[in-house]
């Protein structure tokens, strides 16, 4: 899987790059306007990170050039403005994603890994790890022939240990990615407790073997 | 009291007492001229009879002159007297009434003999006049009076407007809007001076509030990316192994410091854009509906806590305003209602007219009213406060004086309660779409 990150910032981009590479992406690093538009004109990539505000230029504009020379490569825009009219303006674009700085790398690689997988199974994926089985399209988890009856927040929260696995994430993470913009209101992390408590029980009583872990407190793993 | 009835108020004691003493000094001169020059036509009268007298040779002719004339009458005198003018009154039988004269009494001598003659003038008609002459001069005075008055508050208020179109220009200043009346020029100095120091005390404010504002701004914007840089380097460190429980325990509190740092950035961000009234998508906003949501995304918290939340939504309220604001205004009061409550504690929620109330138990000692909605007021110490960036209030009372809502405070029954009336923002039924 190949991405382009076009960032300006070099320690961010660093993070990325390296958070990614250990997922078995191709990274390709565009630090200003110029060096993307040629890249995107000469390549094609699986999800392109695309910072708004670039020395050189607006990132936005890059959606067009994609648009001009009819290509589909999935964009997630990456902006430090949260604002509803710059998300649509995103997405109007063409973008399939708009995340805002600052943001987890978990959650960044989690969108990416939505995105690819939107592009190209047509929405069709089933991940399998070992003896768990995901199937993205409907939504079901089972565990060898058994169907794992979850909630909607216990389901998201396996997704997101699963894309991230082998990764430690931190609860912050986990906490946002569940509530969104509530996670800014409450300190209180007890629901994700709660939640992982419940998941992993269920995965346990299907007969899965005890893949999550908790890492001192500060996040979680999926170890496989 | 207007500047403009203050002056004339004292102008129309002035003339209204000049007016009530000019009537009795009217009365009085007019009176003596009238008399004294009736006095003088008995004078000449009497001069002129005594003048005639050679005329008169008989008795007869006497008396018969003397009946003829009604002015006049004679009696026999034995010793001579001087002239002597006096008012008396007399009946009259035309008028059937006591009527005043005046009369003049001398001595006159016919034929060797000593007579005392009295001629006398009706006052009658010199009443009359006198009266007339009264009644029009109080008319003519008091359209003076009043005419000038008139003419005053007219002038004033010409000469005034001015001052009291700059003057609400004054009181409807607002940092982040444009004066909505142009300030009037006037002929006078003064005027012209005042307007000009007030539009550049406006200009000098509005610029330093730009400035202020771009700066809050723009240090927020730049500030994201050095939180981000480190939000991402601490994930990665995350990553390393192996990790000792001392190194996890050091990231997890920098993880959650930069949480905070992040939320107070993204705070004072929405405060810069409210300011800047950067939200300008205005809908129809129900309250119930959006209570009803909220209370349904934060029972998980609640639930954590074991608290109680009681609705009594039985007024639809309807705003027209950003729909995004809205949530956050009333997220803000619901989730501090929950975040510093007390476990087992509860919360109520309800309308009023125009109004939603949210209640809530927790520490029983009232909170400061005139600085709970101050930029970084908190309470220190106190459950749930550690993570606070103290700007959650503040923003509550952003969003009010936006939309011109009142936010209060008190503490009821051992209840913190902030009551929020939404006045005339709110849209009445089937007046609105």
């Amino acid at each position: 899987m190949k991405i382009l990150i076009v960032e300006d910032e070099h320690q961010l981009m660093k993070s990325m790059v390296s958070y990614l590479k250990s997922e078995n992406f191709v990274c390709e690093e565009a630090p200003d306007y110029t060096t993307a538009r040629q890249k995107i004109e000469l390549f094609t990539y699986d999800c392109i990170l695309l910072d708004v505000s670039l020395p050189d230029g607006n990132g936005l504009l890059l959606l067009n050039i994609l648009k001009e020379n009819k290509k589909s490569d999935g964009v997630i825009v990456i902006s430090a403005k949260n604002s509803i009219s710059d998300r649509i303006q995103g997405l109007n674009l063409g973008a399939d994603d708009y995340l805002i700085k600052p943001f987890h790398l978990s959650e960044l690689n989690a969108r990416i890994l939505a995105v690819i997988r939107r592009r190209h199974f047509q929405g069709q994926h089933i991940l399998v790890l070992n003896e768990l089985t995901i199937d993205m399209t409907a939504r079901v988890v089972t565990v060898q022939a058994n169907t794992v009856d979850l909630t909607r927040k216990e389901y998201d929260l396996l997704i997101y240990l699963a894309c991230n696995k082998n990764r430690v994430i931190s609860k912050n993470a986990i906490a946002e990615h569940l509530s969104g913009d509530d996670a800014e209101i409450f300190d209180n992390y007890d629901f994700i407790y709660s939640h992982m408590k419940n998941l992993k029980k269920k995965l346990q009583q299907a007969g899965c073997g005890e893949y999550i872990r908790s890492i001192y407190g500060m996040g979680y793993k999926f170890d496989i | 009291m207007r500047l403009n009835n203050k002056t004339i108020r004292s102008y129309l004691f002035y003339s209204f007492l000049i007016y009530l003493l000019t009537i009795p000094l009217l009365y009085f001169v007019m009176r003596s001229v009238l008399l004294h020059a009736v006095d003088k036509s008995l004078l000449s009268q009497m001069k002129e009879i005594r003048s005639n007298l050679g005329e008169i040779h008989s008795q007869e002719e006497l008396t018969a002159w003397s009946r003829l004339d009604k002015d006049i009458s004679l009696s026999p005198a034995n010793a001579p007297i001087g002239d002597r003018i006096y008012s008396t009154t007399r009946y009259s039988p035309r008028h059937r009434e006591e009527e005043p004269y005046r009369e003049i009494a001398g001595a006159i001598t016919v034929g060797g003999k000593m007579y005392r003659l009295v001629i006398c003038s009706s006052l009658i008609e010199n009443e009359d006049l006198l009266g007339s002459i009264l009644l029009v001069q109080s008319v003519v005075l008091f359209l003076l009076i009043c005419g000038m008055l008139w003419i005053n508050q007219r002038i004033s208020r010409r000469l005034w407007r001015p001052f009291y179109v700059a003057l609400r220009n004054m009181q409807q200043f607002e940092l982040n809007k444009q004066a909505e009346h142009p300030f009037l020029s006037s002929t006078t100095d003064e005027f012209n001076e005042l307007n000009k120091a007030i539009m550049n005390l406006f200009s000098r404010n509005s610029g330093i509030f730009l400035q202020q504002k771009e700066f809050t701004e723009n240090a927020a914007h730049e500030m994201q990316t050095p939180l981000a840089i480190y939000q991402s380097k601490l994930e990665l460190l995350m990553q390393t192994a192996p990790l000792s429980e001392e190194q996890a325990d050091l990231i997890n509190v920098l993880g959650d410091t930069n949480r905070r740092l992040i939320k107070l950035n993204k705070s004072l961000l929405l405060l810069t854009k409210i300011e800047n009234n950067q939200y300008q998508d205005i809908y129809d906003v129900e309250i119930g509906a959006l209570c009803k949501k909220l209370i349904q995304q934060y029972r998980i918290h609640m639930q954590s806590k074991n608290i109680i939340i009681y609705e009594h939504i039985s007024e639809t309220i309807v705003v027209r305003a950003n729909n995004a604001l809205i949530e956050i205004l009333i997220g803000n009061l619901l989730s501090n209602a929950i975040r510093y409550n007390i476990d087992n504690g509860m919360v109520i929620l309800r309308t009023e007219k125009d109004a939603l109330i949210i209640e809530n138990t927790g520490t029983p000692v009232p909170l400061p009213s005139d600085r709970i909605f101050n930029r970084f007021y908190k309470q220190t110490g106190k459950a749930g406060s550690e993570d606070s960036t103290g700007l959650g209030l503040a923003i509550v009372k952003n969003i009010c004086t936006l939309y011109h809502y009142t936010i209060s405070y008190a503490f009821i029954e051992g209840r913190h309660t902030f009551h929020l009336d939404f006045h005339d923002g709110t849209v009445r039924q089937g007046a609105g779409s």
